[in-house]
Protein backbone atom coordinates (compact mmCIF):
# COMPACT_ATOMS: atom_id res chain seq x y z
CA UNK A 1 0.00 0.00 0.00
CA UNK A 2 2.68 2.37 -0.50
CA UNK A 3 1.22 4.49 -3.54
CA UNK A 4 -2.33 4.68 -3.06
CA UNK A 5 -3.00 8.82 -1.77
CA UNK A 6 -6.33 9.21 -0.44
CA UNK A 7 -9.41 9.52 -3.07
CA UNK A 8 -9.22 13.46 -3.95
CA UNK A 9 -12.08 15.37 -3.55
CA UNK A 10 -11.32 17.82 -5.75
CA UNK A 11 -11.20 15.65 -9.05
CA UNK A 12 -12.91 12.49 -8.36
CA UNK A 13 -12.15 12.17 -12.23
CA UNK A 14 -8.72 11.00 -12.20
CA UNK A 15 -8.34 9.13 -9.48
CA UNK A 16 -11.82 7.29 -9.32
CA UNK A 17 -11.35 4.04 -7.26
CA UNK A 18 -12.71 0.81 -9.76
CA UNK A 19 -11.87 -1.99 -8.09
CA UNK A 20 -10.98 -2.61 -4.09
CA UNK A 21 -10.60 -5.61 -2.30
CA UNK A 22 -10.08 -5.39 1.37
CA UNK A 23 -8.83 -8.47 4.05
CA UNK A 24 -10.09 -10.61 1.10
CA UNK A 25 -9.43 -14.37 2.25
CA UNK A 26 -9.70 -17.58 0.77
CA UNK A 27 -9.72 -21.68 2.38
CA UNK A 28 -9.78 -24.95 -0.02
CA UNK A 29 -10.33 -27.45 1.10
CA UNK A 30 -7.62 -30.36 -0.43
CA UNK A 31 -7.64 -34.15 0.60
CA UNK A 32 -9.73 -33.09 4.24
CA UNK A 33 -7.10 -30.21 5.20
CA UNK A 34 -8.22 -26.59 4.81
CA UNK A 35 -5.44 -24.72 2.67
CA UNK A 36 -5.41 -20.96 3.15
CA UNK A 37 -5.21 -19.99 -0.84
CA UNK A 38 -5.66 -16.24 -0.36
CA UNK A 39 -4.95 -14.57 3.31
CA UNK A 40 -6.07 -11.01 3.93
CA UNK A 41 -5.16 -9.21 0.72
CA UNK A 42 -6.00 -5.66 0.53
CA UNK A 43 -5.45 -3.11 -2.80
CA UNK A 44 -7.21 -1.14 -4.86
CA UNK A 45 -6.97 -0.40 -8.40
CA UNK A 46 -8.26 3.65 -9.94
CA UNK A 47 -9.37 3.87 -13.20
CA UNK A 48 -7.58 3.34 -16.36
CA UNK A 49 -5.03 1.73 -14.41
CA UNK A 50 -3.34 -1.55 -15.84
CA UNK A 51 -2.22 -3.27 -12.70
CA UNK A 52 -0.63 -6.91 -13.22
CA UNK A 53 -0.83 -9.39 -10.34
CA UNK A 54 2.54 -11.23 -9.77
CA UNK A 55 3.08 -14.03 -7.79
CA UNK A 56 4.58 -17.54 -8.16
CA UNK A 57 2.53 -20.54 -8.75
CA UNK A 58 -0.34 -21.36 -6.41
CA UNK A 59 0.19 -17.90 -4.35
CA UNK A 60 -3.54 -17.59 -4.85
CA UNK A 61 -3.54 -14.44 -7.78
CA UNK A 62 -5.81 -16.75 -9.84
CA UNK A 63 -7.85 -17.12 -6.93
CA UNK A 64 -8.25 -13.35 -6.05
CA UNK A 65 -8.67 -12.83 -9.87
CA UNK A 66 -11.83 -15.30 -9.80
CA UNK A 67 -13.64 -13.76 -6.61
CA UNK A 68 -13.33 -10.54 -8.51
CA UNK A 69 -15.27 -12.28 -11.44
CA UNK A 70 -17.62 -13.36 -9.24
CA UNK A 71 -16.65 -17.23 -10.07
CA UNK A 72 -15.45 -18.14 -6.68
CA UNK A 73 -17.03 -17.12 -2.91
CA UNK A 74 -14.94 -15.43 -0.88
CA UNK A 75 -14.63 -16.65 2.97
CA UNK A 76 -14.06 -13.37 4.30
CA UNK A 77 -13.46 -9.64 3.53
CA UNK A 78 -15.09 -8.16 0.67
CA UNK A 79 -14.61 -6.92 -3.15
CA UNK A 80 -16.01 -4.10 -4.62
CA UNK A 81 -16.56 -3.06 -8.30
CA UNK A 82 -17.35 0.85 -8.67
CA UNK A 83 -18.44 0.91 -4.95
CA UNK A 84 -20.87 -2.13 -4.94
CA UNK A 85 -20.52 -5.13 -3.23
CA UNK A 86 -19.73 -8.22 -5.49
CA UNK A 87 -22.13 -10.99 -5.31
CA UNK A 88 -20.50 -14.61 -5.63
CA UNK A 89 -22.41 -15.87 -8.96
CA UNK A 90 -23.80 -12.62 -10.41
CA UNK A 91 -21.36 -11.43 -12.94
CA UNK A 92 -21.15 -7.59 -13.33
CA UNK A 93 -22.43 -5.81 -16.74
CA UNK A 94 -19.18 -3.68 -17.63
CA UNK A 95 -16.61 -6.15 -16.53
CA UNK A 96 -14.81 -8.58 -19.16
CA UNK A 97 -12.65 -11.43 -18.52
CA UNK A 98 -10.15 -13.22 -20.35
CA UNK A 99 -9.67 -16.91 -19.55
CA UNK A 100 -6.45 -18.60 -19.38
CA UNK A 101 -7.69 -21.86 -20.99
CA UNK A 102 -8.79 -21.66 -24.39
CA UNK A 103 -12.83 -20.88 -23.19
CA UNK A 104 -13.99 -20.28 -27.41
CA UNK A 105 -16.80 -22.02 -28.50
CA UNK A 106 -15.92 -24.63 -30.78
CA UNK A 107 -18.82 -25.01 -32.88
CA UNK A 108 -19.03 -21.19 -33.18
CA UNK A 109 -16.40 -19.52 -36.15
CA UNK A 110 -14.57 -17.11 -35.10
CA UNK A 111 -17.10 -14.53 -36.18
CA UNK A 112 -19.62 -16.04 -34.02
CA UNK A 113 -17.71 -16.23 -31.38
CA UNK A 114 -16.56 -12.91 -31.03
CA UNK A 115 -19.99 -11.61 -31.29
CA UNK A 116 -21.47 -13.75 -29.06
CA UNK A 117 -21.64 -11.04 -25.92
CA UNK A 118 -23.37 -8.81 -28.67
CA UNK A 119 -25.81 -11.49 -30.11
CA UNK A 120 -26.85 -11.84 -26.41
CA UNK A 121 -27.42 -8.22 -26.15
CA UNK A 122 -30.07 -8.07 -28.85
CA UNK A 123 -28.13 -6.12 -30.69
CA UNK A 124 -29.07 -5.78 -34.46
CA UNK A 125 -27.69 -8.46 -37.08
CA UNK A 126 -26.68 -5.19 -39.34
CA UNK A 127 -24.23 -3.19 -36.80
CA UNK A 128 -23.05 -6.71 -34.77
CA UNK A 129 -21.34 -7.68 -38.10
CA UNK A 130 -19.73 -4.34 -38.61
CA UNK A 131 -18.94 -4.44 -35.07
CA UNK A 132 -16.83 -7.89 -35.19
CA UNK A 133 -15.79 -7.16 -38.74
CA UNK A 134 -13.81 -3.96 -37.33
CA UNK A 135 -12.86 -6.64 -34.23
CA UNK A 136 -11.41 -8.90 -36.83
CA UNK A 137 -9.62 -6.60 -38.36
CA UNK A 138 -7.96 -4.61 -34.86
CA UNK A 139 -6.71 -8.16 -33.87
CA UNK A 140 -5.27 -9.48 -37.17
CA UNK A 141 -7.46 -12.13 -38.03
CA UNK A 142 -8.67 -10.82 -41.94
CA UNK A 143 -9.86 -13.99 -43.57
CA UNK A 144 -10.19 -16.51 -40.52
CA UNK A 145 -13.60 -15.00 -39.93
CA UNK A 146 -15.30 -18.50 -40.89
CA UNK A 147 -13.36 -20.10 -39.77
CA UNK A 148 -13.76 -23.07 -36.41
CA UNK A 149 -11.48 -22.23 -33.91
CA UNK A 150 -10.07 -26.46 -34.20
CA UNK A 151 -8.60 -24.84 -37.30
CA UNK A 152 -6.51 -21.97 -35.85
CA UNK A 153 -3.30 -22.10 -33.64
CA UNK A 154 -3.21 -21.00 -29.82
CA UNK A 155 -2.17 -17.80 -30.52
CA UNK A 156 -4.90 -17.07 -33.10
CA UNK A 157 -7.26 -18.73 -30.63
CA UNK A 158 -6.33 -16.37 -28.13
CA UNK A 159 -6.87 -13.34 -29.90
CA UNK A 160 -10.66 -14.48 -30.68
CA UNK A 161 -10.43 -14.93 -27.32
CA UNK A 162 -9.49 -11.40 -26.50
CA UNK A 163 -11.83 -10.02 -28.96
CA UNK A 164 -14.77 -11.80 -28.01
CA UNK A 165 -14.23 -9.63 -24.04
CA UNK A 166 -13.21 -6.67 -25.60
CA UNK A 167 -16.18 -6.37 -28.13
CA UNK A 168 -18.96 -5.57 -25.45
CA UNK A 169 -16.52 -2.72 -24.51
CA UNK A 170 -15.82 -3.32 -20.79
CA UNK A 171 -14.33 -0.84 -18.79
CA UNK A 172 -12.80 -3.14 -16.86
CA UNK A 173 -10.93 -5.89 -18.12
CA UNK A 174 -9.90 -9.28 -15.54
CA UNK A 175 -7.23 -11.57 -17.37
CA UNK A 176 -6.04 -14.86 -15.79
CA UNK A 177 -2.44 -15.94 -17.48
CA UNK A 178 -4.09 -15.12 -21.10
CA UNK A 179 -1.07 -15.76 -22.66
CA UNK A 180 0.01 -18.52 -20.23
CA UNK A 181 -0.07 -21.25 -22.60
CA UNK A 182 2.10 -19.91 -25.44
CA UNK A 183 5.41 -19.84 -26.49
CA UNK A 184 7.77 -16.98 -26.18
CA UNK A 185 7.48 -15.33 -29.88
CA UNK A 186 3.58 -15.37 -29.96
CA UNK A 187 3.23 -14.09 -26.66
CA UNK A 188 5.42 -11.24 -27.50
CA UNK A 189 3.23 -10.65 -30.77
CA UNK A 190 0.49 -10.55 -28.04
CA UNK A 191 2.05 -8.06 -25.81
CA UNK A 192 1.70 -5.93 -28.88
CA UNK A 193 -1.55 -6.67 -29.64
CA UNK A 194 -2.93 -6.35 -26.31
CA UNK A 195 -0.79 -2.57 -25.49
CA UNK A 196 -2.26 -1.16 -29.13
CA UNK A 197 -5.73 -2.48 -27.98
CA UNK A 198 -5.60 -0.91 -24.66
CA UNK A 199 -4.07 2.65 -25.61
CA UNK A 200 -7.43 2.95 -27.66
CA UNK A 201 -9.76 2.39 -24.80
CA UNK A 202 -7.80 2.69 -21.74
CA UNK A 203 -9.43 -0.21 -19.90
CA UNK A 204 -9.09 -0.57 -15.92
CA UNK A 205 -7.03 -3.81 -16.30
CA UNK A 206 -6.25 -6.87 -13.52
CA UNK A 207 -3.93 -8.84 -15.31
CA UNK A 208 -2.54 -12.32 -13.23
CA UNK A 209 0.86 -13.78 -14.32
CA UNK A 210 3.89 -15.08 -13.14
CA UNK A 211 5.90 -13.77 -15.96
CA UNK A 212 7.83 -10.61 -14.90
CA UNK A 213 8.92 -9.68 -18.09
CA UNK A 214 5.28 -9.74 -19.21
CA UNK A 215 3.81 -7.77 -16.04
CA UNK A 216 6.88 -4.83 -16.88
CA UNK A 217 5.54 -4.85 -19.98
CA UNK A 218 1.94 -3.97 -19.88
CA UNK A 219 1.75 -2.56 -16.60
CA UNK A 220 1.59 0.35 -14.96
CA UNK A 221 2.00 -1.11 -11.95
CA UNK A 222 3.04 -4.67 -9.87
CA UNK A 223 1.26 -6.09 -7.67
CA UNK A 224 3.26 -8.65 -6.20
CA UNK A 225 2.00 -11.62 -3.62
CA UNK A 226 4.03 -14.21 -1.07
CA UNK A 227 3.72 -17.59 -1.69
CA UNK A 228 0.66 -19.53 -0.26
CA UNK A 229 -0.89 -18.13 1.91
CA UNK A 230 -1.16 -15.51 -0.16
CA UNK A 231 -0.61 -11.89 0.91
CA UNK A 232 0.23 -8.58 -1.06
CA UNK A 233 3.99 -8.34 -0.50
CA UNK A 234 4.85 -5.51 -2.11
CA UNK A 235 3.32 -2.59 -4.91
CA UNK A 236 5.99 -1.66 -7.66
CA UNK A 237 4.93 1.71 -9.92
CA UNK A 238 6.21 0.61 -13.70
CA UNK A 239 6.53 4.14 -14.83
CA UNK A 240 7.97 3.20 -18.25
CA UNK A 241 6.39 6.22 -20.96
CA UNK A 242 3.74 5.00 -23.71
CA UNK A 243 2.87 3.68 -25.87
CA UNK A 244 5.01 0.75 -25.16
CA UNK A 245 7.22 -1.13 -28.19
CA UNK A 246 6.89 -4.22 -26.60
CA UNK A 247 10.22 -5.88 -27.86
CA UNK A 248 12.43 -2.32 -27.49
CA UNK A 249 11.40 -1.49 -24.03
CA UNK A 250 13.01 -4.86 -22.61
CA UNK A 251 16.16 -3.22 -24.19
CA UNK A 252 16.37 -0.17 -22.16
CA UNK A 253 18.42 0.32 -18.89
CA UNK A 254 15.52 1.49 -16.96
CA UNK A 255 13.60 -2.13 -17.81
CA UNK A 256 16.59 -3.93 -16.63
CA UNK A 257 16.67 -2.12 -13.50
CA UNK A 258 13.27 -2.34 -12.67
CA UNK A 259 13.72 -6.16 -13.58
CA UNK A 260 16.38 -6.67 -10.90
CA UNK A 261 14.57 -5.06 -8.49
CA UNK A 262 11.47 -6.75 -8.49
CA UNK A 263 13.42 -10.19 -9.28
CA UNK A 264 15.08 -10.13 -5.66
CA UNK A 265 11.36 -10.03 -4.18
CA UNK A 266 9.77 -12.22 -6.35
CA UNK A 267 12.88 -14.69 -6.21
CA UNK A 268 12.26 -15.02 -2.28
CA UNK A 269 8.92 -15.95 -2.87
CA UNK A 270 9.96 -18.76 -5.78
CA UNK A 271 12.73 -20.14 -3.17
CA UNK A 272 9.81 -20.41 -0.45
CA UNK A 273 7.07 -21.43 -2.84
CA UNK A 274 9.19 -24.48 -3.77
CA UNK A 275 10.22 -25.27 -0.08
CA UNK A 276 7.70 -28.53 0.69
CA UNK A 277 4.56 -27.09 3.04
CA UNK B 1 -0.36 -49.47 -55.80
CA UNK B 2 -1.46 -50.49 -52.35
CA UNK B 3 -5.49 -49.03 -53.12
CA UNK B 4 -5.12 -51.01 -56.30
CA UNK B 5 -4.63 -54.66 -54.57
CA UNK B 6 -6.90 -53.56 -51.88
CA UNK B 7 -9.38 -53.08 -54.61
CA UNK B 8 -8.35 -56.50 -55.78
CA UNK B 9 -8.93 -58.81 -53.23
CA UNK B 10 -12.14 -57.30 -52.44
CA UNK B 11 -13.11 -58.66 -56.03
CA UNK B 12 -11.51 -61.62 -55.27
CA UNK B 13 -13.64 -62.26 -51.96
CA UNK B 14 -16.48 -61.22 -53.21
CA UNK B 15 -16.41 -63.67 -56.39
CA UNK B 16 -14.81 -66.17 -54.42
CA UNK B 17 -17.84 -65.92 -52.16
CA UNK B 18 -20.86 -65.62 -54.62
CA UNK B 19 -19.11 -68.95 -56.72
CA UNK B 20 -18.78 -70.84 -53.91
CA UNK B 21 -22.48 -70.32 -53.09
CA UNK B 22 -23.57 -71.09 -56.47
CA UNK B 23 -22.11 -73.88 -57.61
CA UNK B 24 -20.18 -75.02 -54.16
CA UNK B 25 -23.68 -77.46 -53.78
CA UNK B 26 -22.60 -78.91 -56.84
CA UNK B 27 -19.73 -81.00 -54.83
CA UNK B 28 -22.10 -81.59 -52.78
CA UNK B 29 -22.66 -85.01 -53.76
CA UNK B 30 -18.85 -85.70 -54.54
CA UNK B 31 -17.12 -84.51 -51.78
CA UNK B 32 -19.74 -84.30 -49.17
CA UNK B 33 -17.10 -83.19 -46.03
CA UNK B 34 -15.99 -80.35 -48.45
CA UNK B 35 -19.33 -78.59 -48.35
CA UNK B 36 -20.96 -77.59 -45.34
CA UNK B 37 -24.72 -78.33 -45.14
CA UNK B 38 -25.29 -74.76 -44.95
CA UNK B 39 -24.89 -74.25 -48.79
CA UNK B 40 -28.05 -76.29 -49.45
CA UNK B 41 -30.10 -74.08 -51.69
CA UNK B 42 -32.99 -75.41 -50.14
CA UNK B 43 -31.59 -72.75 -47.45
CA UNK B 44 -30.27 -70.28 -49.02
CA UNK B 45 -31.04 -70.57 -52.55
CA UNK B 46 -27.78 -69.42 -54.87
CA UNK B 47 -27.17 -66.33 -56.41
CA UNK B 48 -28.89 -67.11 -59.91
CA UNK B 49 -32.16 -67.89 -58.20
CA UNK B 50 -32.17 -64.92 -55.59
CA UNK B 51 -31.57 -61.97 -58.83
CA UNK B 52 -34.08 -63.85 -61.05
CA UNK B 53 -36.74 -63.55 -57.69
CA UNK B 54 -35.69 -60.15 -57.48
CA UNK B 55 -36.79 -59.34 -60.65
CA UNK B 56 -39.78 -60.72 -60.36
CA UNK B 57 -40.76 -59.89 -56.95
CA UNK B 58 -39.59 -56.28 -57.87
CA UNK B 59 -42.07 -56.31 -60.79
CA UNK B 60 -38.84 -56.03 -63.58
CA UNK B 61 -40.25 -59.24 -65.25
CA UNK B 62 -43.48 -60.99 -65.23
CA UNK B 63 -43.96 -64.07 -63.92
CA UNK B 64 -43.76 -65.47 -67.98
CA UNK B 65 -40.30 -64.22 -67.60
CA UNK B 66 -40.80 -61.18 -70.15
CA UNK B 67 -39.51 -57.59 -69.14
CA UNK B 68 -42.18 -55.42 -67.68
CA UNK B 69 -40.22 -52.12 -68.95
CA UNK B 70 -41.13 -53.17 -72.58
CA UNK B 71 -44.59 -53.43 -72.60
CA UNK B 72 -46.89 -50.33 -71.86
CA UNK B 73 -48.82 -51.33 -68.32
CA UNK B 74 -47.39 -53.84 -67.37
CA UNK B 75 -45.39 -52.91 -64.39
CA UNK B 76 -48.49 -50.97 -63.21
CA UNK B 77 -50.44 -54.08 -63.54
CA UNK B 78 -47.82 -56.71 -61.75
CA UNK B 79 -47.69 -53.54 -59.12
CA UNK B 80 -51.12 -53.70 -58.78
CA UNK B 81 -51.29 -57.19 -58.37
CA UNK B 82 -49.66 -58.22 -55.50
CA UNK B 83 -50.50 -56.26 -51.62
CA UNK B 84 -47.20 -56.58 -50.44
CA UNK B 85 -44.61 -56.61 -53.45
CA UNK B 86 -41.26 -55.26 -52.96
CA UNK B 87 -41.67 -51.58 -53.91
CA UNK B 88 -44.50 -51.14 -51.40
CA UNK B 89 -42.87 -53.71 -48.89
CA UNK B 90 -39.52 -51.20 -48.88
CA UNK B 91 -41.53 -47.55 -48.43
CA UNK B 92 -43.78 -49.01 -45.76
CA UNK B 93 -40.15 -50.72 -44.15
CA UNK B 94 -38.53 -47.30 -45.17
CA UNK B 95 -41.17 -44.83 -44.13
CA UNK B 96 -41.66 -46.59 -40.29
CA UNK B 97 -37.48 -46.58 -39.83
CA UNK B 98 -37.41 -43.29 -40.41
CA UNK B 99 -40.62 -41.84 -38.10
CA UNK B 100 -38.86 -44.21 -35.05
CA UNK B 101 -35.74 -42.50 -35.66
CA UNK B 102 -37.06 -39.02 -35.62
CA UNK B 103 -39.47 -39.31 -32.73
CA UNK B 104 -36.44 -41.91 -30.61
CA UNK B 105 -33.87 -39.12 -31.33
CA UNK B 106 -35.90 -36.12 -30.54
CA UNK B 107 -37.21 -37.36 -27.50
CA UNK B 108 -34.32 -39.15 -26.19
CA UNK B 109 -32.39 -35.84 -26.91
CA UNK B 110 -35.37 -34.11 -24.50
CA UNK B 111 -35.12 -36.26 -21.93
CA UNK B 112 -31.20 -36.68 -21.57
CA UNK B 113 -30.95 -32.64 -21.81
CA UNK B 114 -33.55 -33.17 -19.06
CA UNK B 115 -32.01 -35.66 -17.01
CA UNK B 116 -28.99 -34.60 -17.65
CA UNK B 117 -28.93 -31.26 -16.19
CA UNK B 118 -30.84 -31.76 -13.21
CA UNK B 119 -29.41 -33.74 -10.44
CA UNK B 120 -33.03 -33.97 -8.98
CA UNK B 121 -34.08 -35.24 -11.63
CA UNK B 122 -31.47 -38.25 -12.42
CA UNK B 123 -31.45 -38.85 -8.97
CA UNK B 124 -35.15 -39.80 -8.70
CA UNK B 125 -35.67 -41.74 -12.30
CA UNK B 126 -31.70 -43.67 -11.42
CA UNK B 127 -33.59 -47.00 -10.52
CA UNK B 128 -36.44 -47.06 -13.32
CA UNK B 129 -33.84 -45.75 -15.55
CA UNK B 130 -31.47 -48.90 -15.00
CA UNK B 131 -33.90 -51.35 -14.69
CA UNK B 132 -36.15 -50.32 -17.98
CA UNK B 133 -33.04 -49.84 -19.66
CA UNK B 134 -31.43 -53.94 -19.02
CA UNK B 135 -35.07 -55.29 -20.31
CA UNK B 136 -33.96 -56.03 -24.05
CA UNK B 137 -36.54 -53.50 -26.12
CA UNK B 138 -37.44 -56.15 -28.51
CA UNK B 139 -39.02 -58.58 -25.63
CA UNK B 140 -41.33 -55.76 -25.58
CA UNK B 141 -42.78 -55.93 -29.29
CA UNK B 142 -45.15 -58.40 -28.84
CA UNK B 143 -46.82 -56.53 -25.91
CA UNK B 144 -46.34 -53.21 -28.45
CA UNK B 145 -48.34 -54.55 -31.34
CA UNK B 146 -51.14 -56.11 -29.09
CA UNK B 147 -51.46 -52.87 -28.11
CA UNK B 148 -50.75 -51.07 -30.96
CA UNK B 149 -51.89 -53.22 -33.62
CA UNK B 150 -50.54 -55.02 -36.91
CA UNK B 151 -50.25 -51.45 -38.04
CA UNK B 152 -47.89 -48.82 -38.95
CA UNK B 153 -48.12 -47.22 -35.09
CA UNK B 154 -46.99 -50.60 -33.74
CA UNK B 155 -43.87 -50.30 -35.79
CA UNK B 156 -43.26 -47.14 -35.72
CA UNK B 157 -42.99 -47.36 -31.43
CA UNK B 158 -41.05 -50.75 -31.51
CA UNK B 159 -38.11 -48.76 -33.00
CA UNK B 160 -39.02 -45.23 -31.37
CA UNK B 161 -38.66 -47.68 -27.58
CA UNK B 162 -34.90 -49.07 -29.59
CA UNK B 163 -33.89 -45.74 -30.05
CA UNK B 164 -34.83 -43.77 -27.26
CA UNK B 165 -32.58 -45.36 -24.96
CA UNK B 166 -29.86 -45.13 -26.76
CA UNK B 167 -29.95 -41.39 -27.90
CA UNK B 168 -31.07 -40.80 -24.36
CA UNK B 169 -27.72 -42.18 -22.60
CA UNK B 170 -25.50 -40.41 -25.03
CA UNK B 171 -27.45 -36.89 -24.51
CA UNK B 172 -27.63 -37.75 -20.61
CA UNK B 173 -23.48 -38.15 -20.43
CA UNK B 174 -22.90 -35.33 -22.86
CA UNK B 175 -25.29 -33.10 -21.02
CA UNK B 176 -22.86 -34.04 -17.58
CA UNK B 177 -20.17 -33.76 -19.52
CA UNK B 178 -20.81 -29.64 -20.94
CA UNK B 179 -17.64 -27.85 -19.61
CA UNK B 180 -17.83 -25.99 -17.12
CA UNK B 181 -15.84 -23.12 -18.51
CA UNK B 182 -17.96 -22.92 -21.34
CA UNK B 183 -20.67 -21.95 -18.94
CA UNK B 184 -18.57 -19.47 -16.53
CA UNK B 185 -17.46 -17.88 -19.68
CA UNK B 186 -20.95 -17.62 -21.59
CA UNK B 187 -21.90 -16.30 -18.01
CA UNK B 188 -19.42 -13.81 -17.55
CA UNK B 189 -19.91 -12.90 -21.38
CA UNK B 190 -23.51 -11.62 -20.63
CA UNK B 191 -25.64 -14.95 -20.37
CA UNK B 192 -28.40 -15.32 -18.83
CA UNK B 193 -29.76 -18.96 -17.13
CA UNK B 194 -31.85 -20.04 -20.52
CA UNK B 195 -28.91 -18.45 -23.09
CA UNK B 196 -26.79 -20.23 -21.38
CA UNK B 197 -28.77 -23.37 -22.14
CA UNK B 198 -29.47 -22.43 -25.46
CA UNK B 199 -26.06 -21.42 -26.73
CA UNK B 200 -24.07 -23.33 -24.52
CA UNK B 201 -25.54 -26.26 -23.17
CA UNK B 202 -27.82 -27.22 -26.06
CA UNK B 203 -24.74 -27.37 -28.65
CA UNK B 204 -22.06 -29.13 -27.09
CA UNK B 205 -24.72 -31.77 -25.80
CA UNK B 206 -25.47 -32.23 -29.65
CA UNK B 207 -22.32 -33.67 -30.33
CA UNK B 208 -23.00 -36.51 -28.34
CA UNK B 209 -26.16 -36.76 -30.05
CA UNK B 210 -25.11 -37.01 -33.02
CA UNK B 211 -22.55 -39.29 -32.63
CA UNK B 212 -25.77 -42.01 -31.16
CA UNK B 213 -27.23 -40.86 -34.81
CA UNK B 214 -25.63 -43.86 -37.12
CA UNK B 215 -26.48 -46.52 -34.93
CA UNK B 216 -29.94 -45.26 -34.02
CA UNK B 217 -30.72 -45.10 -36.89
CA UNK B 218 -29.76 -49.24 -37.78
CA UNK B 219 -31.30 -49.70 -34.39
CA UNK B 220 -34.35 -48.31 -35.98
CA UNK B 221 -34.51 -50.20 -38.72
CA UNK B 222 -34.18 -53.64 -36.83
CA UNK B 223 -37.26 -52.48 -34.10
CA UNK B 224 -39.42 -52.45 -37.86
CA UNK B 225 -38.29 -55.63 -38.78
CA UNK B 226 -38.74 -57.10 -35.41
CA UNK B 227 -42.67 -55.75 -35.02
CA UNK B 228 -43.00 -56.30 -38.82
CA UNK B 229 -41.85 -60.67 -37.93
CA UNK B 230 -44.51 -60.24 -35.42
CA UNK B 231 -47.61 -58.88 -37.06
CA UNK B 232 -47.87 -56.71 -39.95
CA UNK B 233 -50.17 -55.85 -43.17
CA UNK B 234 -47.03 -54.31 -45.43
CA UNK B 235 -42.98 -54.29 -44.73
CA UNK B 236 -39.97 -56.26 -45.75
CA UNK B 237 -40.20 -58.38 -42.36
CA UNK B 238 -43.65 -59.37 -43.05
CA UNK B 239 -41.88 -60.44 -46.51
CA UNK B 240 -39.39 -62.57 -44.82
CA UNK B 241 -41.93 -64.04 -43.19
CA UNK B 242 -44.25 -64.90 -45.77
CA UNK B 243 -41.45 -66.62 -48.14
CA UNK B 244 -40.26 -68.46 -44.83
CA UNK B 245 -43.85 -70.03 -44.83
CA UNK B 246 -44.03 -70.79 -48.78
CA UNK B 247 -40.49 -72.25 -48.14
CA UNK B 248 -39.12 -70.07 -50.60
CA UNK B 249 -35.25 -69.13 -49.64
CA UNK B 250 -35.37 -67.26 -52.98
CA UNK B 251 -37.78 -64.73 -51.08
CA UNK B 252 -36.16 -64.42 -48.37
CA UNK B 253 -32.87 -63.37 -49.75
CA UNK B 254 -34.31 -60.75 -51.58
CA UNK B 255 -35.77 -59.42 -48.45
CA UNK B 256 -32.71 -59.42 -46.86
CA UNK B 257 -30.79 -58.11 -49.53
CA UNK B 258 -33.09 -55.25 -50.15
CA UNK B 259 -32.93 -54.82 -46.07
CA UNK B 260 -29.05 -54.89 -46.31
CA UNK B 261 -29.07 -51.92 -49.04
CA UNK B 262 -31.79 -49.97 -47.40
CA UNK B 263 -29.22 -50.22 -44.23
CA UNK B 264 -26.47 -49.22 -46.52
CA UNK B 265 -28.44 -46.41 -47.68
CA UNK B 266 -29.88 -45.02 -44.22
CA UNK B 267 -26.12 -45.09 -42.59
CA UNK B 268 -24.32 -43.27 -45.02
CA UNK B 269 -27.23 -40.75 -45.31
CA UNK B 270 -26.86 -40.70 -41.73
CA UNK B 271 -22.92 -40.24 -41.63
CA UNK B 272 -22.95 -37.38 -44.13
CA UNK B 273 -25.29 -35.50 -42.15
CA UNK B 274 -23.30 -36.01 -38.89
CA UNK B 275 -19.94 -34.94 -40.66
CA UNK B 276 -22.08 -31.79 -41.74
CA UNK B 277 -23.24 -31.01 -38.54
CA UNK B 278 -20.16 -31.85 -36.79
CA UNK B 279 -17.80 -29.70 -39.27
CA UNK B 280 -16.18 -27.89 -36.59
CA UNK B 281 -14.50 -30.64 -34.40
CA UNK B 282 -11.05 -31.22 -35.50
CA UNK B 283 -10.32 -33.42 -38.85
CA UNK B 284 -8.62 -36.13 -35.60
CA UNK B 285 -11.44 -36.87 -33.54
CA UNK B 286 -13.93 -36.80 -36.56
CA UNK B 287 -15.22 -40.41 -36.40
CA UNK B 288 -16.03 -41.34 -40.29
Amino acid sequence: MQNTPPESLADPSSLRCRIEIDKLRKVFLAQGREVVAVDDASFRIDDGEFVALLGPSGCGKSTILNMVATLITPNGGAIRVDDAAVVPGRPIRNVGYVFQKDTLFPWRTVEDNIGYALELAGVPAEERKARVAEAIRQAGLDGFGRFYPASLSGGMRQRVSLMRTLIARPEILLMDEPFGALDTHTKLDMHSVLLSLWERERQTVLFVTHDLGEALTLADRIILMSARPGRVKADFKVDFPRPRDAVKLRETPQYAALFSQVWHSLGEEFAKGSSPT
Amino acid sequence: MRRAMTLFWQIVIGVGALAIWEWGWDLHARVPWLVPDILDPYFVSKPSEIFKQFLRMGCLVTPRGDWTLGTPGAFERCIGRSENNLWIATYFTLKNTLWGFATGVSSGFVLGLLLGRSDRLSEIFYPYITAFNSIPRIALAPIIILAFGIGDASKIVTAWLVVVFLVFFNTFEGARSVDRDHINAARLLGAGEWQVTRTVIVPSTMAWLFASLTPAVSFALIGVIVGEFIGAEHGIGRMIIEAEARGEAAGMMVAVFVLMIVGVILATGVRRLQSYLLRWRPASTLAT
